[in-house]
């Protein structure tokens, strides 16, 4: 399975070095909304900027960490017929997605943290204050963040199999998620009715959980608290996407047969 | 000119017909045009939850340049970004000798030619929430108020028109053209929001070197009551400005596709 594995991946390297422009386009873009939201906030409030560029760099970094694009690729792969091909392969297909999602996450590690390194140099306010334990929770918080966006965005591509338009449905929950997971405001600048709803759905966990840990703003109680709600929705996850393949799977079949 | 006009009720039609076509997505679209202003709504929402003024503008007239934004980035999806891949396509395929053949100036013909009609109602909602933001404004612009800001719109539709066309013709040497037009977008998001919020570099580049702001803000104004007749006539100098570079920058890439293609 390793060396399958390291196949899989090598494959996937090549593949996204012959996309490099690409890459490079969708990396900026990702970070000008999160920018300008940043000048709004420090607009509003000025006294705090130094904490503003502190969170909306790290929601810019904990963003690409986590993003997941395989609600499009499955609704492309699906809708056109190529779906099919990865069927046929020896190897499940969620394989395939998971071995892109780390080259290409490994890809944006190694270009943001160095720049973070050097911004931070140059710019005293994104120097990160954290202990040992608090680097680690951090980590394991943004790859529990990952999984979960990845799990929901490729249990959505499934309903590919159903549904004709599912990056239109895709679109109406990462508007919500734009709310709820601190990407238009971190959480606690909500009013206290959608700040309650962001601790119970999964979207705080995939981006502004693992900033809260890096901030401090969350306590212990409040960590431990968050994580295992986050291990909730993983397990309901995983529990839909299986029952989804099995499901599409049989109506593939009855389509294609 | 009559008969630009002429040429381009033709477009109009043309593309009508084509629409209605797939009437079934008529709807969907219409939903999520919808969708997208109510989104903007809500974030201007949560912003002014924590305050009353962003960049020193009101609740309202955020909202007066929230429609502004809207209404202009409609007539972007309306009439230039369908065009943009069929130029490219033109000029991989050297189709586009066909177009400098026709009658009607290639420019033009190449801006307009194909129209995606339902991003209109982008436009309407975009006018609907000016209105509204008058309303919450309690502000009734005069009859100069809307002259004025008819005449800085057309000096913006003119600017956007500009640089969109430059951005075009860049596909004369640029493949992925999409990825180009996602730049673009990141930039025109900061017009959503008023200029004086910015600090620093970035203040200055989508003032006066991408003029974001001069785009969007402006009319804003002007409908606000806040307009002073040399900032529209300097808006209607830039415009032509940029109007005059497309239009070089055209003609120069025109120049070069002979070159390529002879």
């Amino acid at each position: 399975m390793i060396r399958k594995y390291i196949a899989l991946l090598r494959m996937k390297y090549i593949e996204m070095l012959a996309y490099r422009l690409a890459t490079f386009v969708w990396m900026t873009g990702a970070v000008a909304q999160p920018l300008i939201t940043m000048f709004v906030w420090m607009n509003i409030h000025p006294e705090e900027s130094e904490s503003f560029v502190f969170y909306f760099m790290a929601v810019i970094f904990v963003e690409r960490m986590t993003s997941a694009w395989d609600v499009w690729e499955l609704d492309r792969e699906i809708r056109e017929g190529t779906f099919s091909n990865l069927l046929l392969r020896p190897l499940h297909p969620i394989h395939w997605a998971i071995a892109e999602n780390i080259i290409y996450k490994w890809l944006f590690a190694v270009i943001l943290v160095p720049v973070w390194v050097v911004a931070a140099v140059f710019w005293p306010a994104l120097l990160p204050h954290m202990t040992g334990s608090q680097v680690v929770l951090f980590l394991l918080a943004v790859v529990l963040g990952a999984a979960l966006r990845f799990l929901l965005s490729y249990s959505c591509g499934l309903l590919a199999f159903w549904v004709t338009k599912v990056a239109a449905v895709y679109g109406v929950i990462d508007v919500i998620s734009l709310f709820l997971s601190g990407r238009i405001a971190p959480l606690e600048m909500l009013p206290p009715q959608l700040r309650e709803w962001s601790e119970w759905l999964p979207f705080r966990y995939m981006i502004s959980f693992p900033i809260e840990i890096a901030t401090g703003a969350a306590d212990r109680g409040e960590v431990a608290r968050g994580f295992a709600i986050a291990a909730g929705w993983m397990i309901v996850l995983i529990a839909a996407l299986q029952w989804l393949w099995k499901v599409g799977m049989r109506k593939n079949q009855a389509v294609g047969g | 000119m009559r008969r630009y006009g002429r040429v381009f009720r033709e477009f109009f039609r043309a593309c009508l017909v084509e629409e209605m076509e797939y009437r079934s997505e008529f709807f969907g679209n219409f939903i999520a045009s919808f969708f997208g202003i109510a989104v903007a709504l809500l974030t201007v929402h949560i912003f002014f939850y924590q305050t009353d003024r962003l960049g020193g503008w009101t609740y309202g007239e955020v909202l007066v340049l929230l429609g502004v934004f809207n209404a202009l980035r409609g007539f972007i999806d309306f009439a230039l970004r369908p065009n943009m891949p069929r130029l490219l396509e033109h000029v991989r395929r050297g189709t586009l000798d066909y177009v400098l053949t026709k009658p009607v100036d290639s420019m033009f013909y190449i801006s307009f030619r194909h129209l995606v009609f339902w991003r209109l109602i982008d436009v309407a909602l975009g006018l609907g929430v000016i209105g509204y933001g008058l309303y919450v404004e309690r502000y009734v612009p005069s009859a100069a108020d809307v002259c004025m800001f008819l005449i800085v719109m057309a000096a913006s539709l003119l600017l956007i028109y500009s640089l969109w066309m430059m951005l075009m013709t860049t596909s004369f040497w640029v493949v992925r053209i999409d990825d180009l037009s996602f730049i673009f977008d990141s930039f025109f998001d900061t017009a959503r929001f008023p200029g004086s919020m910015y600090r620093g570099a970035v203040r200055f580049v989508i003032t006066y070197v991408l003029p974001a702001v001069l785009i969007t803000n402006t009319p804003a104004l002007a409908l606000l009551g806040k307009w002073s007749v040399p900032a529209a006539l300097a808006a209607l100098a830039v415009a032509m400005f940029f109007l005059w570079l497309a239009r070089r920058f055209w003609r120069f890439a025109l120049r070069f596709y002979t070159g390529a293609g002879g």
